[in-house]
């Protein structure tokens, strides 16, 4: 007997195995999979060589899952009283990196004819940096010790906190049809997320202690179940869905937050994944050609500005001269939340996946790899500069 | 003299850094799961993590313990050496304890046991060479030196209801 769902089965097989398969070949050359994950979702659905009829709405479903966990895990880091001492402390760096970073995504967009919301859609791909790699490298590397990790992530916490008032704005901007239903949608969300994180700073602690259970199974269907629950109905308020599953992540804190990361690990990696694949689906490899010139300059723009972004940063926390590369090189590697950003305006503008995914596989394996010999290179082009008379 | 230096990890934990006389930077990375970084920096970037071992919070414990411990124990340490007919205890303050709360000046347990109290630890720390005006208050332990039947008797007083 062949039914529909024997065919959703063989395809979802074969689109995980593929997945496995690259995340092997990552781990044995040592970079991320996330940019070969773009790549390999590229290589199927529309344009690509293998179309996916049976399993796509299934990929799409788990796609906004995916989104929803790894903003969800990035609010598990985070209990809300470090977020605001580290606002107090990054502020400079942050908003340094917001100016450097900002511009070259809103200007190449400008001039790539873009609508202007679409531009500041390509302004936020180009901003963000991926505390997913980041955090990824510094563990296989063995750098949490350094003296320029803090200042990395201290900037990487900016940019998350800057995300969570940016998605409710673009979202809003996005969905409203006049200037004046627009702002309205945008107060409200931004009001509705700042209230209920101050909810969460104030109730955070009681919170957690209602949602803790001894029992692992419970628990975590307690937290999928608030999580999809608040990011649905954030969805229906016009807020971004990402936005309300990182304001529960906030408001969990102590044990049922080291709990859950354990718990939700597993579930990310595998929906994080399917987001990727999702995402490069919904591109047309076809249109890559014609933006990869203009991906390039972009990403070579963002690599210098990231860089200096950095050195600053690190500068003023008096680290020394390799150290300011390293923590430049630590932001360079875009990622997933560049991709969520894209995605936003993919709708809006075919060119904008195409370029995102060009710009995030170039950087992200770029990026990793400045980080990883960065220190090679200082030292080479220090010695040359010693011995020169 | 030490200079430790304590710097947040967003989302990571805290870093410690210490830097020796000779020279040397050292650091450990205390991890909100528990886990614990020794790190040595490097000699010409000292930025940079040349050597990071991981250790749990038990091996932890155990190396903090080896390096030196608590100033109290160091100074017990060198009492048991020079005094070695005496005998070291460590007790736990009962609540039953007719003597708990009041002040050593009042307990006055060297004069009534012949033992003395060196040092009283509490959860938010120790007191080395405690003061007549300190409390022995119930949950603390107090250290005992004396000769084994003194320290008998102190450790009767502390432990139990005098009533009887």
């Amino acid at each position: 007997m062949h039914t529909g769902s024997d065919l959703l089965m063989i395809e979802l097989g074969l689109v995980v195995l593929g997945l496995a398969i690259i995340a092997r070949i990552a781990r044995r050359i040592g970079l991320p999979a996330l940019p070969m994950y773009l790549l390999a979702g590229l290589t199927l659905g529309e344009g690509g060589l293998v179309e996916l009829p049976a399993s796509e709405d299934f990929i799409e479903t788990g796609a906004e899952i995916g989104v929803i966990l790894m903003l969800l895990m990035l609010g598990l880091e985070f209990s809300p009283h470090e977020l605001v001492v580290n606002v107090r402390r990054s502020t400079l760096a942050g908003l340094t990196d917001l100016v450097f970073n900002f511009a070259p995504g809103l200007v190449a967009g400008l001039l790539l004819g873009f609508d202007p919301i679409v531009a500041i859609l390509l302004g936020g791909v180009t901003y963000i940096s991926s505390s997913g790699i980041f955090a990824k490298l510094v563990a296989d590397l063995e750098r949490i010790g350094n003296h320029e990790t803090p200042v990395v992530l201290g900037v990487l916490v900016i940019e998350d906190l800057a995300m969570v008032l940016y998605l409710p704005i673009v979202t809003g901007v996005l969905i409203g049809d006049s200037a004046l239903s627009t702002a309205v949608t945008v107060a409200v969300s931004l009001g509705a997320v700042i209230a209920i994180l101050g909810i969460a700073y104030v109730l955070g602690d009681r919170l957690s202690n209602i949602a803790l259970s001894h029992s692992s199974e419970a628990l975590l269907l307690t937290l999928l179940g608030i999580t999809l629950l608040v990011a649905g109905l954030a969805g229906r308020l016009n807020l971004s869905t990402a936005v309300g599953a990182f304001i529960v992540g906030v408001a969990l804190s102590g044990d049922i937050a080291s709990h859950a990361r354990g718990l939700l690990l597993p579930l990310r990696n595998l929906f994080a994944a399917v987001f990727f694949v999702f995402f490069g689906l919904q591109v047309d490899i076809r249109l890559i050609p014609d933006v990869a010139a203009v991906a390039i300059a972009i990403a070579a723009v963002s690599a210098v500005t990231k860089i200096a972004t950095g050195w600053i940063a690190a500068e003023r926390a008096g680290i020394g001269t390799p150290g300011r590369v390293r923590t430049g090189a630590a932001l360079i590697a875009h990622g997933e939340f560049s991709i969520v950003i894209a995605e936003l305006g993919i709708a809006r503008e075919d060119d904008l996946g195409a370029l995102a995914a060009t710009y995030v596989i170039v950087l992200t394996i770029v990026g990793a790899l400045l980080y990883q010999f960065s220190d090679t290179m200082t030292s080479v082009s220090l010695n040359m500069r010693s011995r020169t008379p | 003299m030490r200079k430790v230096t304590e710097t947040d990890l967003p989302g990571v934990g805290v870093r410690f850094d210490l830097e020796t006389n000779s020279g040397r930077v050292l650091g450990v990375v205390v991890h909100q799961s528990g886990r614990r970084d020794l790190v040595i920096y490097d000699s010409r970037d000292v930025d940079r993590t040349s050597e990071s071992v991981k250790l749990s919070e038990d091996e932890g414990h155990t190396l903090g313990e080896i390096l030196g411990g608590s100033p109290v124990l160091e100074r017990l340490d060198d009492a048991i050496h020079r005094l070695e007919d005496l005998v070291i205890s460590w007790i736990k303050i009962s609540s039953k304890s007719s003597l708990a709360g009041q002040t050593l000046a009042e307990a006055s347990l060297r004069a009534r046991t012949g033992a003395g109290v060196v040092a009283l630890v509490t959860d938010s720390g120790s007191i080395p060479i405690p003061g007549g005006a300190d409390r022995l208050e119930p949950g603390d332990t107090a250290v005992l030196v004396g000769m084994p039947s003194a320290v008998k008797a102190a450790t009767r007083l502390l432990t139990r209801a005098t009533s009887d």
